[in-house]
């Protein structure tokens, strides 16, 4: 490539380069100001948990004065105040309680209620809805099992055994789940499976979901899922297992179940995330839910919402929705390699483009050399013939000659040396003119050594 | 590397110092050799003048003041201008010697 052709492309490919690497640098300035998001799929669920001191207060559940509840505590070693939920294997408890007395309030009390219970002295334990306390302590359930009891049964047996023996430091006895199940009858399931079939869900005489929250749902299960609601029941009263029932004829139905307060999730995926989702969700709000009296819709709401954290959290493997990938967060890692690859393309085309222009002997078209060889020679020829008047003309072009072959030796612009022999063939033609003969004036006598 | 910041500097300095350095460089070369052309020039100027002196009849001290000038202006570190002058000077001086032949 001709080095006219080289810097046509050059100049521009530098420029352009250096462009991009300045954008490059902005860029990486502007992300800086970009958050660090960890999050793995945004999870749409919102993330407001259950609002722990008023709500879930209810109006009807009310308890007498404290100097009251003190009488009837004195009266009985079992006082169960209306509305209370809390029941328990009297058997086992009877085995270990000696002189406990217990106090049972409904669940739904406001904090002064709450308080009141508190304040009677003389019972050994409290128990508000199925929260169980006594003295500084409180017991709680840290298993599935445990968990299901309390809230689909009430059943706080295990409960008060921990803390009654814990109060009186012996060695607590062992949990013992005594929940029971029973298979739902043809008819039973006709009529659930009916209601699903309709409507996608079947609410029985007795609970309190009302509808299902259609965010949360729609989040959690985007294929839509079957909802069974069912009272609490009665400790002892053996629970109908919709849940296995209905996903044996429908494996790809995602199904919950809801036993009072207790949601179960059966279905596709089961195995992956149920008991995750329970687990994580009762760890969190057992306390609450224990003491307060939500409607199922509320708690379900939020049991949906962390199952949709759960699934877009990618454990498992569950395909996640849809995300468009941000391209700047593609193009991060990508930045420093391009700015750098800029950075030396123009570097290098900077070096190439400061290098001197190559003068090497050959590659130019000169004829300065020639021309100052044969004007020398004229003039060494003429230096025969000149007298007085010509000599100082003579002079003066060898002077110049001698110039101009310096200047040519210091590599000075080709445009000077030729002004300087374009002033010694003036001074030569002078002389020629003076000594009178034409051959030697500098254009013929080039001439005639040049063919 | 110590800190991916340093990086980004690095190469913003190497930018910058690589434009300086492109545009500088050219610019000082080109005024280096016109400094040295105007000198070639003013000393070619010079010589035929002192020629031309040695081949006047009788002084003229009007042209010898002026390549005197001349010659005290390229024997100093000046820079093209000065150079460019003294050859203005030394040609003037040349013209006013060949008048005196």
């Amino acid at each position: 490539m001709s080095a006219r052709g080289y810097r046509r492309w050059a100049e521009p490919l530098r420029w352009t380069v250096l462009g991009v690497a300045v954008l490059v640098l902005v860029v990486f300035l502007v992300a800086q100001r970009q958050s660090i998001d960890v999050s793995y799929g945004r999870s749409p669920a919102s993330s407001s948990g259950v609002d722990t001191d008023t709500a879930g207060a209810s109006d009807q559940a009310t308890v007498p004065s404290v100097t009251e509840m003190t009488a009837l505590v004195a009266a009985a070693p079992v006082v169960r105040l209306p509305g209370a939920v809390a029941s328990w294997n009297e058997e086992r408890v009877r085995a270990v309680a000696g002189d406990t007395r217990i106090l049972v309030a409904p669940p739904g009390l406001d904090k002064d209620e709450r308080a009141r219970v508190r304040d009677v002295e003389n019972a050994t334990i409290r128990v508000v809805g199925t929260e169980v306390s006594g003295g500084l302590y409180q017991a709680s359930a840290d298993t599935l099992p445990g968990w299901r009891a309390q809230f689909a049964t009430g059943d706080v047996t295990d409960l008060l055994l921990t803390l009654i023996t814990t109060l009186r430091k012996e060695p607590a006895p062992a949990d013992r789940d005594e929940l029971r199940w029973r298979e739902p009858s043809g008819p039973e399931l006709t009529a659930v499976l009916t209601d699903l079939r309709a409507t996608g869900r079947h609410v029985a005489p007795g609970a309190t979901l009302t509808d299902i929250p259609e965010t949360a749902a729609r989040n959690a299960f985007p294929d839509g899922a079957w909802y069974v609601a069912l009272p609490p029941h009665r400790f002892g009263e053996p629970l109908p297992r919709y849940g296995p029932a209905l996903s044996a004829r429908f494996p790809d139905q995602p199904v919950v179940v809801m036993y009072g307060l207790w949601i179960e999730y059966h279905g596709p995926g089961a195995a992956d995330f149920a008991e995750l989702a329970g687990a994580s969700f009762y760890g969190q709000f057992a306390g609450v839910l224990s003491r307060a009296d939500y409607p199922q819709r509320n708690v379900l709401g939020v049991y949906l919402h962390r199952v949709t954290d759960i699934r877009y959290a990618g454990l498992f493997e569950r395909p996640l929705p849809y995300r468009p990938a941000d391209p700047l967060r593609v193009a991060l890692p990508a930045l420093p390699w391009l700015f750098a690859g800029c950075v030396a393309a123009f570097l290098i085309l900077s070096a190439r483009s400061l290098r001197r222009p190559d003068r090497g002997l050959g590659r130019r078209r000169d004829t300065a050399p020639v021309r100052l060889a044969g004007l020398t020679a004229l003039a060494v020829e003429m230096s025969l013939l000149t007298d007085a008047g010509s000599n100082p003309a003579l002079t003066r072009g060898i002077v110049t000659l001698q110039a101009a072959r310096s200047a040519w030796e210091e590599k000075l612009p080709a445009r000077h040396v030729r002004t300087l022999l374009d002033e010694a063939a003036a001074e030569l033609d002078d002389t020629a003119r003076q000594v009178g003969i034409a051959s030697y004036r500098p254009d013929n006598y080039l001439r005639g050594r040049l063919s | 590397m110590a800190h991916p910041y340093l990086f980004w500097l690095a190469g913003a300095v190497l930018l910058v110092g690589a434009g300086v350095l492109t545009a500088l460089l050219p610019h000082r070369r080109a005024r280096e050799e016109q400094r040295r052309t105007a000198r070639s020039a003013a000393r070619a100027a010079i010589d035929s003048a002192a020629v031309s002196r040695d081949a006047a009849r009788g002084r003229v001290p009007e042209a010898e003041r002026l390549l005197t000038r001349a010659e005290s202006l390229v024997g100093g570190r000046g820079g093209a201008d000065a150079a460019r002058a003294a050859a203005g000077h030394a040609r003037q001086a040349d013209r006013l010697w060949r008048q005196h032949r």
